[in-house]
Formats: C-alpha cells, structure tokens, sequence
C-alpha cells in the first residue's frame, strides 16, 4: 500500500462517517423540530423526497415544502407543548459509489410519536425503512434523495397487528403520487440498495 | 511516527469492524424479509453452529440450512403466512477482532417487534410481540470477506404486546423441535426473570479482565 492508496481508505472511513453522522443529525434536528436546519442537509440538487403517503417532490423546492409548509405548518413553534417526535436513526448500510462522490444507505427507524389528531392528542409506535442518496459537494455530504417507507403507524395501546395504520393521507402540492406505500400487512419489500456482502447478488 | 505497513495494519482493523458491522446489520435486514437463503448465505461453508432460543444447537453449515430454511422458513421456497411480521433490530455492536485478523467476535442487542404465532413455529393465531436478546457471535475471514462463523441468540424476553415482560415473559417457545430435530439441545435456555446473566466475550478494556 502506498500512501495515495492509504488516503483513499481513509477517506472511504470519513465518507461513511459523515453519512452516518448526517442521518443522525437528521433525526436529532427532526426530534428538536429544527426544520430550517434539516433543510439545509439537503443538496441544492436534490432529486426528490417522499415521506409516507404524502407523495413524491421533487428538487430542493420539494424539501422545503415537505418540512417547511407541511409538517411544520409553515413555521417555527407551531406546535403545542406534548407534540413529540422521537426518530431514532439505526441500522445504517452504507454504501458509497467508486466516485467517491455519491452514496446510498439504509437506515430504520422506530418511533415513539405524540401528534394531534383532529382535536385529540395521540400516542403512537412506527417502523420504517429509509432508502436515501447522498452526495458529496465542496467536501461536505448532503442528502440529495430522501425516502422513508412506513411499516406501520400504530396507536400506543391497539398496537401493529390490531391497527396497523392511522391518520395519514395524500397531501396537496405533491409533484407525483406516492411511488410505493404498502404498510404492514402488504408483503412489500423495501428494496435494497446494497449487494449480498458475500455472493455480490443484488 | 509508523510507519506504512504498521498504518496499514491498524486501518484494516478498522476496515474488519465495520464490515463485521455491516454483516450484522444486513443479517438483520434479511431476516425482516423472511429472505433465509440470503441469510444462509451470510455464514461461512465452514461455519460452526447456529443457536437461537431455545431451539438447540444446529451444527455445520448443513445444520444453518436446516435452521434457517427448514425449520423457521417452513421449508425451501415456502414464503411468509399472512400477516407475519418480524422486525430484527442489531443494536450496539461490540467487535473484537482477533490477533491475526482471521477471526473476530461480537456482542449485540436484538431487539424484535413482531406478529407471530405462539402455538407453535408457523401454527395458531397471530399476536403482536415484543422481544429481546443478546447475541454472542463469532466471524471468520474467508477469501477477504468476513462471514459469520457462529450464531448464538440468547433470548430474555419475547412477549405480548398487551402484557409486557413482567407479566408474561415468554411466549411462543415450545422447545427443540421434533421434526427438524437439532444437533445438540439448547446451551443455555434462562430467559427472564432467571436473573442468568449472558456474559460477554470481551475483556474489560482498561484491567483487562476476562
């Protein structure tokens, strides 16, 4: 190995580093409802973002209507006191391209979640995988396609297999409809973005 | 200051732990999907033994094939009943790659949210559970992959959504099964409230104590 070959691998460590990082600091911002600062983890070039059923955006404008108008309410504190988020961001696979420029990963998530329903508060559990792309720009990684794919959505008490699914709908503005939303207990299977690490199969 | 060949060793270490990592974690994804020959496909040809509850030790990576497609898929191409569901979270990983780099361990959490039978493997009723483990794993490095080299899961608790682990903390364990029999019965079978303490592989990092 030559030192040239070492800066590479070092720098294929970092690039996962900062990956893993940046998912994390996704969820940290989402838990602290810092959504102008989860706006700006995404790339001016960003493909698109679907979250749930709300349907695809597209571009940077798509993100900014997805956490800004959306599930901000278009605005900063708009929330009552016991609306809670807690996003946990684990099981990171990630997988960056011999370009050293883009990457993919898998992550999960499960959720302890307090939100308005209508006029009453619930509690809820929910599971879900993410797909996401990233890319590197002036040294830094952003997210440049962010999906989420929700397994379930379940009140505290009824839990998955009773209620598998509560109070989501298709939202105005889309730029498309939803490409794949198929909770619990449709057989859909997040497709995978890494190889077998073994066989190489997709 | 090292020099290159010893730099080079220490970023292989650091290489090794996270494709062990990663290994996990994908062993985790797989198994959400009830994809077993994938999972199979993740253990060495010359693996040891698989160990999961309280099914009993399957040896060899004949004994994995039997495990895995057999016993918990149901059989070869069998896919998933209805409503099945199996979420297999790999949580905190402790690695310990061995001197020589050809053989490591690991320690992690698994943690379940479920829809499964508890009448037995594949029959009765479905019920929404929680559970949770701990796996002490071995890897081996074979042609530059890591691969697993042995299994062991050792359950605490699998439990009704409803109840929870103090008032029910097992359900769905009916012991070795008689058809797809093991090799060997279970090592350990202590779930909560045993107070059995499932120890770890690792020495204490700063006494180095086992």
């Amino acid at each position: 190995m030559n030192l040239e070959e070492l800066e590479a691998q070092i720098t294929l460590l970092e690039d996962i580093q900062a990956i893993t990082d940046l998912q994390r600091m996704y969820g940290y911002y989402f838990d602290t409802h810092n959504w102008r600062k989860i706006i700006d983890l995404f790339s001016e070039n960003t493909e698109s973002i679907e979250i749930v059923d709300h349907g695809l955006f597209y571009g940077k404008e798509g993100v900014r209507k997805v956490y800004w108008d959306i599930i901000a309410c278009g605005g900063e504190n708009r929330f009552p006191p016991w609306v809670e988020f807690v996003i946990t961001q684990i099981g990171s696979v990630v997988t960056v391209n011999p370009d050293g420029k883009t990457a993919q990963a898998r992550f999960q998530t499960w959720l302890c979640e307090s939100k308005q329903y209508g006029a009453y508060p619930r509690q809820e559990w929910l599971h879900g995988y993410y797909e996401n792309k990233y890319v590197k720009e002036d040294g830094k990684w952003l997210f440049s396609k962010l999906h989420w794919n929700n397994t379930f959505c379940s009140p505290f008490d009824a839990g998955w297999l009773k209620l598998p699914l509560m109070g989501w709908m298709p939202v105005p503005g889309a730029d498309a409809p939803p490409t794949c939303f198929h909770p619990y207990p449709a057989r859909y299977r997040v497709p995978y973005t890494f190889k077998h690490p073994i066989t190489g199969k997709e | 200051m090292a020099t290159l060949e010893e730099l080079e060793a220490r970023l292989q270490r650091l290489n090794d732990i996270r494709e062990i990592e990663r290994l996990q974690k994908i062993y985790g994804y797989y198994c959400d999907y009830f994809e077993f020959d994938k999972v199979v496909d993740l253990f060495s040809d010359n693996a040891e033994s698989v160990e999961v509850a309280d099914h009993g030790v399957y040896k060899g990576k004949e004994g994995v094939r039997r495990f895995y497609i057999d016993l918990l898929q149901g059989g070869e191409g069998k896919e998933p009943r209805f409503g099945l569901l199996s979420i297999n979270f790999q949580l905190q990983g402790v690695i310990t790659v061995d001197p020589g780099g050809r053989t490591a361990k690991g320690r992690w959490y698994g943690f379940m949210v479920e829809a499964k039978p508890t009448l037995s493997l594949h029959e009765g009723d479905l019920r929404a559970l929680w559970g949770n483990g701990i796996y002490e794993n071995e890897y081996i490095r074979e042609n530059g992959k890591w691969m697993f080299k042995k299994l062991h899961f050792f359950l605490n608790f699998r439990t009704p959504f409803e109840d929870g682990w103090l008032k029910t903390p097992v359900v769905g364990h009916n012991g070795p099964d008689p058809v797809v029999r093991p090799d060997a019965p279970p090592t350990i079978w202590s779930p909560y409230p045993s107070a059995y303490k499932f120890q770890p592989h690792f020495k204490h990092p700063i006494t180095g104590e086992e």
